[in-house]
C-alpha cells in the first residue's frame, strides 16, 4: 500500500492493516541507497522469526503451534440457517412478529389472519439473511485475500515464498522493505547497520514517526557478515524471556494490542433513536395498559352482558369469562400491534418491515451523501462515505465537533514561504505565484512554494554574505538524514518543520548531501563542501530550540542555532541591529498564520570549544541528573548568538478549513481541536489560521484555567462566553483533561496538545458524559480510531487510502471542508427528513390502531377489529408509505445554498426542536384526537342509517388513508415530480386495491378470504357515505391546518430566521485586526533523541554521497496545483 | 397561493467523462444529475397570511351551504319509528313478549295502531330496529361459513369449525352459524285504516332490500333443481321455526338467497342498528304512498329481545338522494364551516395585531 505521507521524510510506507488481521508489529527497512548498492544487492534483508502468530492454533506433534491463518467469518454452509435464524430472533422486533404471528394462528384469538404478519415477517428475514450472507461471502473473499498475500521463509533451499497462512511459529523470515509484517516476529538481523530496522506502527499506536528497532547483538553478529548464509542455514536459537512475560505468545488473538486497541464495537444509536426507543416503550405501556383494561372490559361484559345474551352467550361454550378476558386480551394484541409499531422495530434497531422502511430512508440518505459532487475530492478520487447507515439525522445534531489537527486540518505537508534576512523580507504569501527557475540547481526536485527572484539572484551572485550564512545553517544545523534515489537527495526529517526547512536550502542551492557520524556534506551553490560535525545540541520541548556545533572547511568552529523566536531572541548579542525590523517581520509571519523559526549562529573560539567539550563529556558521564546538567552546558554554548534569518513556515491548511470551521462555530458546532503536538505553540498556530480561534479571544493555558475553575469566582461564567481555552497538557494527565473539560459548556473552543490516542477518546467520553450535545470526532489517522470510535459520529478522512480511521469511522470524507456540507447541509436535511417522518409514523399508525379501541366499546370489547384484514395490512405498507418515503427523500425544507448561507438554521437539530418528548407528546395526542374524530364522526353519522358494518369500515378506513394522506400533504414542501405521484400512486393503489379486494372474482376465489364483497362499490356509491368521509377528514385535519396556518399568519418562520441571521452573519464576520499575536514554534514533534542516534553513529554510513546525480526533476513532490486553482469546494457566495 | 417552481437545471455536461481516451477511465466521481445532487425540480408552494386566510373563508363559506343544505333535506324526509318490544304492560306486544319461548309453535300476533300525521309520499322504506343487539361481537360476526352461503356443496355437508356450536345438530346445519341461528323472525305488516274503517292491507315489496352482489354473488344456493332434495341431509337452524329452503315460496327468494335472511347476515356496525325490511313502492303521482291517517301494524312476535333488555321497533321513511334521514351530517358540516369561519375570523384578528407586516412584505418577495 503506497502510503501518502512520505512528505514525512523517511521513506515510509503505510501498511494496510486489514481489520480481521491482529498484527503485532510493522517492521520496515529503511533502506539506505548506497548501502544497497554498494554491499547487498537491490534489496535490504532481514530475518526474522514469528513469535506468536494468529487466532487459530494447529497441534503439531503434540505441541500446540498457532498458524497464521485469519478466520473472520461467521457462517459456514451448515451453520447458515440455524445461526443466522438465531441471531435474527435475538432482535426483540422479530421475536415480537413471532409471537405475533403465532398468536394469530390460535383460532380462538386470531382476531385478523395470519398471512398479515407472517408475508412481512419472512420478507425481512430473507433480506436480512441474504445481507449477512453477502456480508460473509465478502469476510471470506477478504480473508483469502489476506492469507494469500507473500512472504519469503526460510526452507533448506534457502527462501522460499509462501503464503501468509502458511508462516508457522519458528519460521525464519525475510521481509523487505516497505513490506506489511504478517505476524509478530523477533528480529534477528537486517542489512542495516547494527541491524537496525525502522518500523511503524501507525497501526497498532497511531504514531507515525517510525521507530527503530535493533537485533540483538548476538544474531547480529552471527547472521550478518561474509558468510550469512551459511549462518543462516546452520541457525539454531532458542528466546529466554524475561518475567513477568514468561513466553512470547500471550498476547495474542484477541489479547493482541491491535484488537485490544480497537476497542469495543459499540452500535451506535441516534438521540432520536433513543428518544423513538423510550417513545416506543411509552405506547408499548400505553398499548398494555389499554388491551388490559379492554381485556378487563371483556370480561366485565362477558360476566354481566353475554349471559342475558344468549345469542352470544351460547357461543363461549362454558368458558368463564376471566378466560374469555384473557383471550380478548391476546386477540387485542394482535389488532394493536401494527401501533405498537414500527417504532419498535426502529428501537430496538432491527429492520422488521417498517424498519426496513426507515432502514431504506437512511441508506437513501447515505447514497445521497455518497453521490455528493460537491463532497467528492478529484485528486485522490474518492467521494464522500457513508459506513454506518443509521446515523444520519445524527448528523444534523453535533454539538461538538472534536477534531484531529495533523492530517486533518492541516495537510501535513510544511512548505517553506517566507524568510527575514538582514533586513529583507524575502517571498509573500499574498501576491500570485510565480515558480522560480530553478533549472540551475541540479539537486532541485522541485515543491517550492516561495517565489522571490530576489533572493535567487542574491544567492547566485553570492552579493549578501548574510543570505548565504542563513541558508548554510539551514542546510547544516538539523537532524535530517538523507536518501539518494535517482540522483536526488531524499529527506527523511523526524520533523516535518526540519525537512521544509533543509528541502527549501536545497531548492536554493544549499543542498545537504549526507551526514557521517562526524561530518556533514553540503553543496553550496554546486561546490561540494565537508563540515566536520562537532556536537549537535538535541531539540527538546523544553528548549525549543536545537544547535549543530561544527568546524567549517576553513577550520573555524561554529555554532548553528535555530528555534522559536523567544528563545533565541533573548540568547542574541547585546548590540543587535535589527531588532525593530526583525520583530515587524516577526509579526507580519505570524499575521500570515505562519510557524517561525528563528535561526543564529555564533563563532565559537577554538578554547570555548575544548573547554565546552570537557564539560560535555564529563556531564555525559556523570550519573544523577544528567539532563538537567547537559541543559547548563548547553546553555553556556547558545548565547552570544548573531541572529541570520528568520524562516516562516506555512503549514498548509486544508482547502476550505477556515471556512468550514468560522460555518461550523456559527452553526453553534463547538469545535475542539485534539493533537498529539507535543508543541502548544504549533496548535495554536493552526488554531488562530483555521478560526478556531479569533485573534482576539484570550488563551487561557492549563495552569492558569486550573486556577480559574478552582477558584469559586463568579468571573468565570462571565467570561465564559468570550473565552477560548487553550491547553497544554503538558503531562497530559488525565486529571487535567478532566479538570479542562469538566466545563465543557464554558469553552467555545478548546485546544488540547499532547493527547495521546486513549486520552483524545477520553477526552470524547468526557463531553458525551458532561454535556447533551452530540459528539463528533474527525480524524485521519490511526491514533483517531478510538476518537472516532467513542464518539457518537466518527468521521475518518480517507485522505490515506485504506485508513484505520476510515475502517473505524461512520462517515468517510475527503477533506475537513466537506465536513460543513455534511453537516450543514446532509445532516440538517437528514435531521429534518427522519424527524419529520418518525413523527408521521407515529401519528399514522397510533391513529390507525386506536380506532380499534373506541370501536371496541361498541362490540362488547370482543376484539373486532374495525377494518378488514387486508386494509390492516396494506395499510401501512401500500396505502401511506410512499408520501411519505418520499417526503424522508426529498424533502428540502431549506435549500442546500441557505443551509450553507446560514448555519444558523442547524440549531434546529442541536437543539432537538423537531424530536423531543414534547414534540412527540404532542404527535401522541394529535393521533389520538384524529383516531376518535375518524371513528366517531362516521359513526355518528351512520348509525341514523341502515349501513352494515362492512360500509362503516371502508368509510373510516378511507377517512383514515385520506386523513393520513392529507397530514402527509401538508408536510411536504417541497414537492417534486416524485411526490406528487406517490400521494397520486397510493391513492389510486387504495381504491383500486380496496375496490380489487371487494370484486366479485376474488371472493369466488376465496369466498372466506375476501368476504368484504361488494362493500366498497356500495359504500362509494352512496353519497353519505362520501359526505361522511369529506367532514371526518376535514375535522381531522383542521387542528394541523389551523396551527400551520397561525404560524403562517403570525410571522414565516424560515425567512424570519434567515433574515434575522443575515444580519448577525455580518457581525460574526468582522474581527479586529492587529491584535495578532506573535507565534512561532519549533514543532519537532518527534521528541529528542534522533541527535543523539547521528552523533553515536548508528544508522549511518560512511561512504561519501555519490558524485553524479541526474538532474531530473520528477514530479515526486510537484505541489498539485489543482489545489490552489479549484474552485473552493462548497464554497458559495451567499 | 403563491408558489414558485424552481427548476435547477441539470448541469450534467460538466461532468461528462473528458478523461484520456473518454472511455478507459474509470473514476468513482458522482453523476451529478439532478436526483443525486438532491436538485430535484419542484414546487415549493410558500403560503402566506393573503394565502391563508382566504381559505379558512371559504372553506367555512362552502362548508355551511351544504350543511344548511343536508339538514333541510334531511328534515324534509318523513320518518316514524313504532317500538313493539312490549316491555310496558300498556304495550300490546307485553304478552308476547313475556310468553316466548323459541319453539312455540303457535305464533304470538300483536296490533299496534298509529297516526300518520303527514303523507309519506315518495318511496317509503320500512325497517326493523334492534336495539343492545351486539350484531357485531367478534365471536358472533364469526359464526358463520361463507363458503356454505355461496352454495358450495362441501360446505352444506361439512361447515366450518367457525359456526360451532351451531355447526351439527345431527345433521349438519344449513345455515350454520350464530348468525344465520339469531335470524330476526318477526313478521311484520301494514295497514291503512280508512276514514271509514275498512282495514287495507299495505303492499309490501320484499325483494330488492339486499345489495345486489350478496343476492347475486355472495349467496347462492347449492345447485340442484330442488331446494327440499337440496337440502335434505341438513338440519334447519336451531332457532328457526322452518327449514331455510321454505323461506318463501318463491324460488328467487327462497334458501339462502332469501333477501330477509340476507339482509340479516350483513352484520351491523353497531349494537343499536336497523335493517331494512320491505319497500312500499309509490303507486302512482296522485296519490300519496303512505296518505295521512290511522294505519295498524300487525306483528308476527317471534323474536326475543327481552333476555337482554334490547328493543325492537319498526320504522317507515322515505329517502332522499342522500340517503334516510339524518340530522347528524348536516350539523356536522355546519359546525365545521363555522369554526372554520370562526378561525378565519380569529386568525385574522391575530394577523393584524401581531403578524409582522415587515416580513410578510419580504415574503412576497
Amino acid at each position: 500500500m503506497a502510503g501518502s505521507k512520505t512528505e514525512r521524510g523517511l521513506v515510509i510506507t503505510d501498511i494496510l492493516l486489514h481489520i480481521h488481521k491482529p498484527l503485532y508489529a510493522h517492521i520496515q527497512l529503511v533502506q539506505n541507497e548506497q548501502e544497497s548498492v554498494g554491499r547487498c544487492g537491490p534489496t535490504a534483508v532481514i530475518f526474522i522469526s514469528p513469535v506468536a502468530a494468529n487466532l487459530s492454533s494447529v497441534s503439531a506433534g503434540g505441541v500446540t503451534l498457532y498458524d497464521n491463518v485469519v478466520r473472520s467469518y461467521k457462517y459456514t454452509p451448515l451453520t447458515f440457517l440455524p445461526l443466522n435464524l438465531y441471531e435474527q430472533f435475538q432482535r426483540a422486533a422479530n421475536l415480537f412478529f413471532l409471537l405475533i404471528v403465532v398468536l394469530q394462528c390460535v383460532p380462538i384469538i386470531a382476531t385478523i389472519p395470519w398471512y398479515s404478519t407472517m408475508l412481512p415477517l419472512l420478507f425481512v428475514l430473507l433480506v436480512r439473511g441474504f445481507k449477512d450472507l453477502a456480508t460473509d461471502v465478502g469476510r471470506r473473499r477478504s480473508d483469502v485475500q489476506i492469507n494469500q498475500r507473500p512472504c519469503d521463509i526460510l526452507t533448506p533451499e534457502g527462501f522460499e515464498t509462501v503464503k501468509w497462512k502458511d508462516v508457522r511459529v519458528g519460521d525464519i523470515l525475510r521481509i523487505h522493505k516497505d513490506k506489511v509484517i504478517p505476524a509478530d516476529l523477533l528480529l534477528l538481523c537486517s542489512t542495516e547497520p547494527h541491524s537496525l530496522c525502522y518500523v511503524e506502527t501507525a497501526d497498532i499506536d497511531g504514531e507515525t514517526n517510525l521507530k527503530f528497532r535493533q537485533a540483538l547483538t548476538v544474531t547480529h553478529a552471527e547472521l550478518n557478515g561474509e558468510s550469512a548464509k551459511q549462518n543462516l542455514e546452520s541457525f539454531d536459537g532458542i528466546v529466554w524471556c524475561e518475567e513477568p512475560n514468561g513466553n512470547l505468545h500471550s498476547f495474542k488473538g484477541s489479547d493482541s494490542k491491535i484488537l485490544q486497541n480497537c476497542g469495543r464495537l459499540k452500535l451506535k444509536k441516534t438521540r432520536v433513536e433513543i428518544l423513538l426507543n423510550k417513545t416506543v416503550l411509552v405506547i408499548l405501556l400505553f398499548m398494555l395498559t389499554t388491551t388490559l383494561l379492554l381485556a378487563v372490559g371483556a370480561g366485565l361484559f362477558e360476566y354481566r352482558v353475554s349471559p342475558q345474551y344468549d345469542v352470544v352467550s351460547v357461543l363461549q361454550r362454558d368458558s368463564s369469562s376471566a378466560y374469555l378476558g384473557f383471550l380478548s386480551f391476546w386477540g387485542y394484541i394482535i389488532l394493536l400491534s401494527p401501533s405498537m409499531p414500527i417504532s419498535l422495530y426502529i428501537t430496538l434497531l432491527t429492520d422488521s418491515l417498517s424498519h426496513t422502511r426507515f432502514e431504506v430512508i437512511h441508506v437513501v440518505h447515505c447514497f445521497l451523501i455518497g453521490r455528493d459532487v460537491e463532497m467528492y475530492w478529484e485528486d485522490s478520487d474518492s467521494p464522500a462515505q457513508a459506513r454506518t447507515t443509521n446515523l444520519n439525522e445524527e448528523l444534523g445534531q453535533v454539538g461538538h465537533l472534536l477534531s484531529d489537527k495533523t492530517g486533518t486540518l492541516t495537510q501535513n505537508r510544511l512548505l517553506f514561504r517566507q524568510c527575514f534576512i538582514a533586513g529583507h523580507i524575502y517571498g509573500d504569501i499574498a501576491g500570485e505565484f510565480k515558480p522560480l527557475d530553478l533549472s540551475w540547481n541540479r539537486f532541485s526536485c522541485g515543491g517550492m512554494k516561495f517565489s522571490d527572484q530576489r533572493l535567487v539572484d542574491k544567492l547566485r551572485e553570492r552579493s549578501s554574505p548574510e543570505c548565504q550564512e542563513f541558508f548554510t545553517a539551514l542546510a547544516l544545523c538539523h537532524t535530517v538524514m538523507s536518501e539518494w534515489r535517482d540522483g536526488l537527495p531524499h529527506y527523511q526529517a523526524a520533523s516535518p518543520d526540519e525537512e521544509a526547512l533543509v528541502c527549501a536550502a536545497r531548492e536554493l542551492g544549499w543542498v545537504f548531501l549526507s551526514r557521517t557520524r562526524e561530518t556533514l556534506t553540503i553543496s553550496e551553490m554546486g561546490l561540494t563542501r565537508n563540515y566536520q560535525l562537532l556536537a549537535i545540541l538535541d531539540f527538546t520541548s523544553k528548549r525549543r530550540r536545537m544547535s549543530v556545533l561544527v568546524r567549517d572547511p576553513g577550520g573555524l568552529l561554529k555554532l548553528y542555532c535555530k528555534g522559536a523566536d523567544m528563545v533565541i531572541l533573548e540568547r542574541l548579542q547585546g548590540d543587535w541591529l535589527l531588532q525593530e525590523s526583525t520583530e515587524r517581520a516577526l509579526e507580519l509571519f505570524a499575521q500570515g498564520c505562519l510557524r517561525t523559526l528563528c535561526v543564529a549562529v555564533r563563532s565559537v573560539p577554538e578554547t570555548l570549544w575544548t573547554e565546552w567539550s570537557r564539560a560535555l563529556s564529563q556531564a555525559g558521564t556523570a550519573t544523577g541528573n544528567q539532563d538537567t546538567a547537559l541543559e547548563d552546558i548547553y546553555d553556556q554554548m547558545e548565547k552570544d548568538l548573531t541572529l541570520l534569518g528568520v524562516t516562516a513556515i506555512e503549514d498548509r491548511l486544508q482547502e476550505g478549513v477556515p471556512e468550514t470551521i468560522a460555518s461550523l462555530r456559527r452553526a453553534g458546532v463547538k469545535v475542539w481541536v485534539l493533537t498529539g503536538d507535543k508543541t502548544a505553540e504549533t496548535a495554536v498556530n493552526v488554531g488562530y489560521a483555521c478560526k478556531l480561534m479569533d485573534p482576539d479571544t484570550i488563551l487561557i493555558e492549563g495552569e492558569e484555567l486550573r486556577q480559574l475553575l478552582e477558584s469559586p469566582s463568579p468571573d468565570v461564567h462571565l467570561m465564559s462566553k468570550e473565552t477560548e481555552v487553550w491547553t497544554t497538557d503538558r503531562r497530559a494527565e488525565k486529571s487535567k483533561a478532566a479538570l479542562v473539560i469538566s466545563g465543557p459548556e464554558l469553552c467555545q473552543s478548546v485546544l488540547c496538545c499532547r493527547v495521546t490516542p486513549a486520552q483524545k477518546a477520553e477526552v470524547v467520553e468526557m463531553v458525551r458524559k458532561h454535556s447533551t450535545s452530540i459528539t463528533m470526532a474527525i480524524g485521519d489517522g490511526a491514533n483517531d480510531v478510538n476518537m472516532i470510535k467513542t464518539a457518537h459520529i466518527g468521521v475518518g478522512l480517507c485522505g490515506v487510502e485504506g485508513s484505520q480511521a476510515v475502517q473505524n469511522a461512520d462517515f468517510a470524507l475527503a477533506q475537513f471542508s466537506f465536513l460543513r456540507r455534511l453537516l450543514l447541509v446532509h445532516g440538517h436535511w437528514s435531521y429534518y427528513r427522519i424527524c419529520i417522518l418518525l413523527r408521521y409514523f407515529l401519528y399514522k399508525t397510533t391513529a390507525f390502531a386506536l380506532v380499534h379501541v373506541w370501536y371496541s366499546f361498541y362490540n362488547g370489547f370482543s376484539a373486532q377489529p374495525m377494518y378488514e384484514s387486508w386494509f390492516i395490512s396494506l395499510y401501512s405498507t401500500m396505502y401511506t408509505s410512499l408520501p411519505i418515503q418520499c417526503v424522508g427523500f426529498f424533502e428540502q425544507d431549506v435549500s442546500a445554498k441557505s443551509c450553507l448561507c446560514w448555519p444558523e438554521i442547524y440549531s434546529i437539530g442541536q437543539k432537538k426542536q423537531l424530536f423531543n418528548p414534547f414534540v412527540v407528546a404532542v404527535t401522541l395526542l394529535y393521533s389520538l384526537y384524529t383516531s376518535i374524530i375518524i371513528f366517531f364522526i362516521p359513526m355518528g353519522i351512520l348509525q341514523y342509517s341502515a349501513l352494515d358494518f362492512q360500509t362503516l369500515a371502508v368509510t373510516v378506513e378511507t377517512s383514515v388513508v385520506l386523513t393520513t394522506t392529507v397530514e402527509v400533504i401538508l408536510q411536504t414542501k417541497f414537492w417534486t415530480k416524485w411526490n406528487i405521484a406517490a400521494v397520486i400512486f397510493s391513492l389510486v393503489v387504495f381504491f383500486l386495491s380496496t375496490l380489487a379486494l371487494h370484486s366479485t372474482r376474488l371472493f369466488t376465489a376465496s369466498p372466506k378470504d375476501y368476504f368484504f364483497l361488494g362493500a366498497s362499490p356500495n359504500a362509494f356509491s352512496t353519497p353519505e357515505v362520501w359526505l361522511t368521509i369529506f367532514v371526518t377528514t376535514c375535522i381531522a385535519v383542521l387542528p394541523s391546518i389551523t396551527i400551520r396556518a397561525l404560524g403562517v399568519v403570525l410571522t414565516n418562520p424560515n425567512k424570519h430566521k434567515i433574515h434575522s441571521s443575515k444580519k448577525e452573519s455580518v457581525e460574526l464576520q468582522r474581527f479586529r485586526r492587529g491584535t495578532f499575536q506573535r507565534r512561532s514554534s519549533y514543532a519537532v514533534s518527534q521528541g529528542k533523541g534522533f541527535g543523539k542516534l547521528i552523533t553515536t553513529g548508528v544508522g549511518l554510513h560512511s561512504a561519501a554521497p555519490p558524485k553524479d546525480g541526474r538532474v531530473t526533476a520528477d514530479g515526486l513532490k510537484k505541489e498539485s496545483p489543482q489545489g490552489s486553482q479549484r474552485e473552493m469546494n462548497g464554497d458559495v457566495s451567499c | 397561493m403563491a408558489a414558485s417552481y424552481n427548476a435547477k437545471e441539470e448541469d450534467g455536461h460538466l461532468s461528462g467523462s473528458s478523461g484520456l481516451g473518454g472511455t478507459a477511465i474509470r473514476t468513482r466521481k458522482p453523476d451529478n444529475t439532478a436526483f443525486k445532487q438532491q436538485r430535484l425540480p419542484a414546487w415549493q408552494p410558500i403560503l402566506t397570511a393573503g394565502t391563508v386566510l382566504p381559505a379558512f373563508f371559504v372553506i367555512g363559506l362552502i362548508f355551511i351551504p351544504i350543511g344548511i343544505g343536508l339538514f333541510v333535506t334531511s328534515n324534509n324526509i318523513k320518518e316514524i319509528e313504532i317500538e313493539y318490544t312490549g316491555t310496558e304492560t300498556s304495550s300490546p306486544c307485553f304478552n308476547c313478549s313475556h310468553n316466548f319461548s323459541w319453539n312455540s309453535t303457535t305464533p304470538c300476533k300483536c296490533v299496534l295502531s298509529f297516526f300518520l300525521d303527514q303523507p309519506f309520499e315518495s318511496n317509503v322504506f320500512m325497517y326493523y330496529g334492534l336495539s343492545n343487539f351486539y350484531q357485531n361481537h367478534r365471536r358472533y360476526v364469526k359464526s358463520r361459513d361463507d363458503s356454505q352461503l355461496n352454495g358450495d356443496l362441501n360446505s352444506l355437508k361439512d361447515p366450518s369449525k367457525e359456526c360451532e356450536p351451531y355447526r351439527f345438530n345431527e345433521k349438519p346445519i344449513a345455515p350454520c352459524g350464530a348468525i344465520a341461528n339469531s335470524m330476526f323472525n318477526d313478521t311484520l305488516d301494514l295497514f291503512y285504516i280508512d276514514p271509514n274503517g275498512t282495514k287495507n292491507p299495505i303492499p309490501l315489496i320484499k325483494k330488492g332490500i339486499a345489495w345486489w352482489t350478496d343476492k347475486h354473488v355472495k349467496f347462492r344456493n347449492p345447485a340442484g333443481s330442488n331446494l327440499t332434495a337440496v337440502f335434505r341431509d341438513t338440519a334447519k337452524p336451531v332457532n328457526w321455526l322452518k327449514p331455510v329452503y321454505e323461506l318463501d315460496t318463491d324460488s328467487e327468494n327462497n334458501g339462502f338467497i332469501n333477501e330477509d335472511f340476507i339482509v340479516w347476515m350483513r352484520t351491523a356496525a353497531l349494537p343499536t342498528f336497523r335493517k331494512l325490511y320491505r319497500i312500499i313502492q309509490k303507486k302512482n303521482n296522485m296519490t300519496p304512498t303512505l296518505p295521512r291517517g290511522n294505519y295498524t301494524l300487525e306483528v308476527t312476535y317471534n323474536y326475543p329481545v327481552r333476555s337482554f333488555e334490547g328493543r325492537k321497533r319498526m320504522i317507515l321513511s322515505t329517502i332522499s338522494w342522500m340517503g334516510g334521514k339524518n340530522p347528524f351530517l348536516g350539523i356536522a358540516y355546519i359546525t365545521v364551516g363555522s369554526i372554520c369561519f370562526f378561525l378565519g375570523v380569529v386568525l385574522l384578528f391575530i394577523h393584524h395585531k401581531y403578524g409582522n407586516r415587515n416580513n410578510s412584505s419580504d415574503i412576497s418577495n
